[in-house]
């Protein structure tokens, strides 16, 4: 196990620091002189090069990438070019209600996928694997912000269960927080569910195949017995590599989703600092959503190699 | 189902018939590679086999006869005409104030009501749909171009394998719509920076499924003999591989435009895209949101044009995968 993870360790860590090059190179590739704007039209030529050797621009490159990224590791990204605040303080405002989001629709879209890819794998008639696959395609393909005011036109506007969006920390108060919570969970979960459920399914079909399932209904087990104990968790294992990419998504996906929602989380941070063109909070971000994404694609192969070890033993 | 990173996990292959492809919406990254080559055979748990289904009983038929096929290219063809031909014939265009009365209901003067200022709600969905039309046709084959050379080289080389994959690796890593909030951010929101997105987006996913499908022609019978009779790389790679890769090329021009329609409709939702005073689904939508409790009305154009578009183009998608792997 400690093999398999030192193999994948320098594969991952390279990913990730060829992912920090282009997030440094977001600021040098950008149109006009970060120094200028912030000195304001009006700056002399001297305020303007004092603020660049503050900002530490008049360095080589190589040396602003590396203080950079050390600044980074250290979690200091410098302050927000629109209102000088740290970055790491705004980016952490927002990050736990973006997670609390983010855990719910995974949630959901775990509970959501079984019955469904079960359901598929099973399905005898054409007519009902037709419909499923329907429904699959349609839970995947329809963009969020589509069925976000599609639930808020019905479930808020025309039935008026839940509120059209808004945020109430659910610690607080645990029963109004959870109805702000739904819609944009049960939003944010679709397209996840329904690739989780294709994944499940194609796994599950090939477990039907495999001998050691063919002798367990040989011996007369019941249909459920055999889905629940022999089926379900020898299909399990490829989903957890699935659902460490789908946490990334979820991660993309709540940018629409927390706009479409009102929902205070790093969404509506990210897409104001990109119209403001604020460098240092566009790069945290960016910084951030990569090393989550990356993180959670090596945990879950290890989960992966945790639970089958033919994985970890392949060369 | 070799190595369990990432991108390269199980090619599913639902009973339904629908085959892996994860479409725009969730997951650009997840989606597999393909292998077209698997005919399924779906064992019922109890190991009996079935034969229904038109996927499985008919392996020798043109995707131009698959009824799922026929019909999401009939939707579109429909709406592409309709965002090209129909605005010319309306009396009044997308940015007009034709009317006093604003947010004005369904009528027979303006089909789709009136929006917040008064302008025709018909023309500015036509106008959206040109606008994706636009992003498709000027991304679509920037990402092709890209990812299938990327791809080719990283077949034909295997010291560029590593490098190139690994640069899809990175990009992958990134959600779409981040990618498109760093485009914004960088080249200032608008088209240019969705349909570089879009580009940048799509294109690993091609060179990679350009890269396998190469592969596995190039240990095919007739490109050893094509090489045995002296054909140059150039030549070899050009005139017989590629030819032979082209289905998969196809369905993966069909992911693209779905996924160019969502991310146009994506960031213009975010306000990075088309900026105010034109319109496009995507911000048509995001007004609608606003207005929902006085004019419910607003929001049923762009939301039933743009889950078509991006329906229809996934169903191509996945049809085209499945007729073409029968074969």
């Amino acid at each position: 196990m400690l093999r398999y993870l030192l193999r994948r360790l320098p594969v991952t860590a390279l990913v990730l620091l060829l992912a920090t090059v282009p997030i440094f190179a977001v600021l040098r590739m950008a149109p006009g002189d970060p120094a200028a704007t912030l000195a304001g039209p009006d700056a002399s030529p001297e305020a303007v090069a004092a603020i660049r050797h503050d900002l530490g621009l008049d360095r080589s490159l190589a040396r602003q990438y590396l203080s950079w990224l050390g600044g980074a590791l250290h979690g200091d990204f410098s302050t927000s070019f629109v209102n000088g605040a740290e970055v790491s303080g705004l980016v952490g405002r927002g990050l736990g209600n973006t997670g609390t989001l983010t855990l719910c629709a995974l949630v959901l879209a775990v509970l959501l996928a079984f019955p469904l890819g079960v359901a598929t794998a099973l399905a005898r008639t054409a007519r009902l694997r037709t419909a499923l696959s329907a429904l699959n395609v349609v839970m995947l393909a329809v963009p969020t912000y589509v069925t976000g005011v599609l639930l808020t036109m019905v479930f808020s506007g025309a039935l008026r269960l839940l509120p059209p969006g808004g945020y109430v920390p659910v610690l607080d108060d645990p029963v109004e927080g959870a109805q702000f919570l739904v819609l944009p969970s049960v939003c944010l979960a679709l397209p996840s569910a329904a690739v989780l459920a294709r994944f499940l399914a194609a796994s599950l079909q090939r477990v039907f195949h495999e001998e050691h399932y063919f002798a367990s209904r040989m011996r007369g087990l019941s249909r459920r017995r055999l889905i629940l104990r022999h089926g379900l968790p020898n299909a399990v294992g490829p989903l957890v590599t699935v659902l460490g990419i789908q946490i990334g998504h979820l991660l993309g996906g709540a940018v629409i989703v927390e706009a479409i929602f009102a929902w205070p989380g790093l969404g509506e941070a990210m897409v104001s600092s990109a119209n403001a063109r604020d460098y240092p909070m566009v790069q945290a971000m960016l910084l951030l959503a990569v090393t989550v994404f990356i993180v959670l694609q090596l945990f879950s192969d290890l989960v992966y190699a945790l639970v089958d070890p033919r994985v970890r033993e392949q060369p | 189902m070799s190595e369990p990173t990432g991108h390269g996990a199980t090619p599913p292959e639902t009973a339904g018939g629908a085959a892996a492809a994860p479409g725009p919406a969730g997951a650009p990254a997840t989606t597999p590679p393909r292998e077209p080559h698997e005919p399924h055979e779906p064992h019922e748990p109890g190991g009996r086999h079935e034969v229904d289904g038109a996927a499985e009983r008919a392996p020798s038929r043109g995707p131009l006869r698959d009824p799922v096929v026929l019909g999401s290219l009939g939707v579109l063809v429909f709406l592409a005409l309709a965002g090209l031909i129909l605005p010319s014939l309306l009396p009044h265009g997308p940015n007009e104030l034709v009317s006093d009365r604003a947010l004005d209901g369904p009528s027979w003067g303006h089909p789709l009501g009136t929006d917040e200022l008064g302008r025709d709600l018909l023309a500015r969905v036509l106008a959206g749909i040109r606008v994706s039309l636009l992003v498709i046709v000027s991304s679509v084959p920037l990402a092709l171009a890209a990812g299938g050379l990327l791809g080719l080289f990283s077949s034909a080389s295997r010291w560029l394998d590593t490098p190139v994959q690994r640069l899809f690796d990175v990009v992958l890593a990134f959600p779409s719509l981040i990618l498109g909030l760093a485009c914004a951010a960088v080249l200032g929101s608008g088209l240019t920076s969705v349909i570089v997105t879009v580009a940048v987006a799509a294109s690993p996913v091609t060179g990679r499924v350009l890269r396998d499908a190469v592969r596995s022609q190039a240990t095919r019978d007739y490109v050893v003999s094509a090489r045995v009779l002296g054909v140059g790389t150039w030549r070899l790679y050009l005139r017989h591989i590629l030819p032979n890769c082209f289905d998969v090329v196809l369905v993966q021009a069909a992911l693209a435009c779905a996924t160019a329609v969502f991310v146009e409709g994506g960031m213009s939702f975010l306000g990075l895209g088309v900026p105010p005073p034109g319109a496009s689904l995507g911000s048509l939508l995001s007004t609608s949101l606003n207005v929902l409790t006085s004019a419910p009305f607003y929001a049923a154009g762009p939301l039933v044009v743009i889950s078509a578009l991006v329906l229809c183009f996934t169903l191509l998608s996945d049809a085209l995968n499945r007729t073409m792997a029968a074969r």
